[in-house]
């Protein structure tokens, strides 16, 4: 009787494997098309790349991947390209919220509409930071001097206004009833190339900023972070709580992940969400990460187009009330 | 001081390693050959590399990526002064003296001050970059938008005095410039301006891609009147690869001047080789005793640019080690290839990883040695292509003038204006405007507009903020003296 019941245990266990590795009806029959809607070493490249290594290293695929890099118009020229791949599961291209700002902005008509989203792989959080001799300990000292007197407190961002940093502040600021049209934003289309510098240089007071931009700053005591995007406190940033921690009710990732060509079949989706599952725990995409100072941030397809959904709305209100929205 | 020499051996150590010494050779033959080729720059040299530095450990991928810089930095004028096509924006200036050099006879010459004065800017730069790099990034974050404003305006300014003939046709170009800076989306508002719909303008027109067109295709373009024309030259007169006593003499202190010049623009966020080559050569011109001979051959209007280009690519190191922010494009790609190798660039890396830091300082000793070896014997098979005639010659550099354009953004696009910048470059050319002004406005005229903007949301829309700031007043009197002194000289040229 009890051999009985293992054996009848050991079928339903190997039936329950065999279910979930069962090979997909649908495979990838030529070379995998990763498009980098950038020049190399930005952002959606270094996505790309580090996609390619660990599917690769770690073998989740069959198929030789190929990242190309196809720059231009905020990744409408890349994604316009793999628009024109329809069905073809074998193209993939980096995104990022741009998929849904590009069109809000009035830059591009593509939205996440024209594509298969495929998965949210990876966030990093947008931080509110000060020189190390600011007088602004928290972000409601800030806020509060903010205020006051807008005009006293220059803010840094870039590269252009309409991007997410800006976002962020813009929503802190709504927080702390101030009137988002009157901060002074100095834009720097160079980035954190050109905003540390000019923080350092107290040319700006305050700069909202990805993360890792001022991460070795202010572990070298040059300058302060407020506050970040993030849900809770972070490991690699102690006693630096996140807005939700100091009275704001804002998480906000500044995220990266995959769409596909429109028109693909269920099969191929479910090909890639499986894919992708595994690659979030390999080894190699862990130890990329980390070095990146990325944090995993998995979203499969049908969560994903979700999240797409709904974010949307939200920029579209936040672009609408200070007249970016076009 | 005993830190320095100490953390220098260091340096040395690392680099001096087999491995590392391969990779300096090959990155810089490598960067070399990129540098020669219109429109492709070290920025896409490094960009290559990057897949293949995944394998290395994070010194050897930083230095192999340098070499490939400097390489880029000695090839980019090659091209200038053999057919008058610029490698890449900051070897534009190269083209002014180093092809009418060409043109007398005096290639060899010409091509061995490129490689020397490159040398020699690149081992100044390198022992700034030793003993004053903290001093000078420190002064560098003095600049604010209303220095950057002044700065550039000078640059600018200068630039005018440089054409011939009537400033007024200076100024054109300028302005012409000025207003094709500014098509595309605007950072400020996200308003799109001057695109009539067409969605490719979008990111406004590539710099690099105008280069092309008003320099390659024009040369092309201007040729075509006479294809069967042989550049008629043997080899007594193509002229030794190397210099005379009388060159050297009036090589050697543009090369020490410029260099500090160049070094100190590199530092400075967003500025970089194309406003380095162009003040050395206008500081040079102003100086000169025989301003006349600018643009005929001058040997130091040759050396003087090559040697501030080579020294400010050391300069845009300085934000990199320090700071661990990009000072060029080209070292932002080097930012995201040492993050994916996991090397953190701050202001602590000289700390953190010294080995990696004073390893690459190390390395520029190497590679400019290297460097200078592989391209003196270079330039005489280089100078053959002197024979080609020119019914071939103008194909090939109409096919590679294309084929830079494509790879600069993967555009077809860019085709139809690199051919249009052409048409222009040519008109331009004919009317004796010069295109220097209309290039140079084109490059900085974003930063320009961007700087004024910034400082005038600053001040309140107050345009005192110029004023009131030292280091701006200095650049606004430089700018007013070089227009006095230009409108002074030309009356005594006329009387």
């Amino acid at each position: 009787m009890k051999k009985l019941s293992t054996l009848v245990l050991l079928i339903a266990l190997v039936g329950v494997v065999s279910t979930v590795t069962a090979a997909p009806s649908w495979k990838p029959t030529k070379t995998i098309e990763i498009i980098a809607p950038a020049n190399p070493g930005g952002g959606w490249d270094m996505l790309a790349r580090v996609v390619q290594k660990s599917l690769m290293d770690e073998k989740l695929v069959e198929k030789n991947i190929i990242v190309v890099n196809k720059p231009g118009g905020g990744g409408s020229v890349g994604w316009t390209y793999l628009k024109g791949k329809k069905g073809q599961g074998e193209f993939l291209a980096a995104t990022s919220t741009l998929i849904m700002l590009n069109q809000l902005l009035g830059t591009s008509e593509l939205t996440y509409k024209d594509f298969s989203p495929i998965a949210m792989l990876q966030a990093e959080w947008i931080a509110v930071a000060v020189a190390a001799d600011s007088p602004y300990k928290d972000i409601k000292g800030l806020m509060e001097a903010l205020k006051a007197n807008p005009a006293s407190i220059p803010v840094g961002v870039g590269p252009s206004l309409g991007n997410n940093d800006h976002l962020v502040f813009l929503q802190l600021a709504k927080a702390y009833g101030i009137d988002p049209s009157k901060v002074k934003f100095i834009v720097y289309p160079g980035a954190g190339g050109e905003i540390v510098p000019a923080l350092l240089g107290g040319h700006i007071k305050a700069t909202v900023i990805g993360l890792a931009e001022v991460l070795e700053q202010h572990k070298a005591g040059k300058m302060r972070v407020l506050g970040t995007s993030a849900d809770k406190e972070l490991d690699f940033l102690p006693g630096v709580k996140p807005f939700v921690e100091q009275g704001t009710d804002l998480v906000f990732p500044h995220w990266r992940g995959l769409i596909a060509a429109p028109g693909l079949s269920p099969e191929q989706i479910a090909y890639w969400d499986d894919v992708f599952a595994k690659m979030v725990q390999t080894k190699t995409w862990k130890e990329q990460i980390a070095n990146l100072g990325w944090s995993n941030f998995y979203q499969n397809s049908a969560t994903h187009t979700k999240y797409l959904a709904d974010q949307t709305k939200v920029f579209d209100e936040l672009l609408t009330s200070v007249g970016l929205k076009k | 001081m005993q830190d320095i020499f100490s953390n220098l051996a260091l340096g040395l150590q690392t680099a001096m390693t087999w491995t590392n010494i391969l990779w300096v050779v090959i990155g810089g033959s490598l960067g070399t050959i990129i540098g020669m080729l219109p429109g492709l720059g070290p920025a896409t040299g490094v960009a290559v590399l990057i897949p293949i530095t995944f394998g290395m450990n994070p010194a050897t991928a930083l230095i192999t990526m340098c070499a490939v810089y400097y390489g880029a930095m000695f090839g980019g004028s090659r091209a200038s002064i053999m057919i008058n096509v610029p490698g890449d924006a900051s070897a534009i200036v190269s083209c002014f003296d180093g092809y009418q050099m060409t043109k007398q006879g005096r290639a060899g010459p010409a091509l061995a001050i490129s490689a020397i004065a490159s040398f020699i800017g690149g081992m100044i730069g390198m022992v700034f970059l030793v003993f004053l790099t903290q001093p000078i990034a420190a002064a560098a974050l003095k600049f604010g938008p209303a220095e950057m404003f002044s700065l550039l305006l000078f640059a600018l300014v200068a630039t005018i005095t440089l054409s011939e003939g009537n400033l007024l046709k200076g100024l054109i170009a300028i302005a012409f410039g000025l207003m094709l800076s500014t098509i595309g989306i605007d950072g400020m508002t996200g308003i799109i301006r001057f695109t009539y719909g067409v969605e490719s303008l979008n990111d406004g027109i590539d710099f690099l891609v105008i280069i092309i067109g008003v320099y390659a295709v024009t040369e092309v373009y201007k040729n075509f009147k006479d294809t069967n024309a042989v550049y008629k030259l043997d080899s007594k007169s193509i002229g030794k690869v190397w210099i005379s006593r009388e060159d050297w003499r009036r090589s050697w202190k543009p090369m020490l001047r410029n260099s500090p010049l160049g070094f100190i623009i590199g530092v400075l966020p967003g500025m970089g080789g194309s406003i380095a080559t162009f003040m050395s050569y206008a500081l040079e011109k102003n100086l000169s005793k025989r301003p006349e001979e600018f643009g005929k051959g001058a040997i130091e209007g040759l050396a003087a640019p090559e040697a501030s280009n080579n020294a400010c690519s050391c300069g845009a190191m300085v934000p990199l080690l320090t700071l661990g922010i990009p000072g060029s494009g080209t070292t932002a790609v080097m930012l995201g290839a040492l993050m994916m190798l996991g090397v953190k660039p701050g202001p602590t890396l000289f700390t953190d990883h010294p080995e990696i830091a004073w390893g690459v300082i190390a390395s520029m000793l190497i590679g400019n040695i290297i460097l200078i070896i592989i391209n003196l014997p270079l330039a005489i098979p280089l100078v053959q292509i002197l024979r080609v005639p020119t019914r071939i010659m103008l194909p090939i550099i109409m096919g590679l003038a294309l084929i830079g354009t494509f790879f600069l953004n993967y555009s077809s696009f860019d085709f139809i204006i690199v051919m249009i910048a052409g048409i222009i470059g040519y008109m331009f050319s004919k009317l004796e405007i010069p295109l220097p002004p209309l290039v140079l406005a084109l490059i900085l005229g974003g930063a320009f507009e961007q700087n004024l903007r910034n400082s005038m949301v600053l001040s309140d829309g107050n345009i005192s903020i110029f004023f009131q700031k030292p280091i701006s007043v200095v650049f606004l009197v430089l700018a007013a003296g070089t227009l006095v002194y230009a409108l002074l000289r030309r009356k005594k040229h006329a009387a």
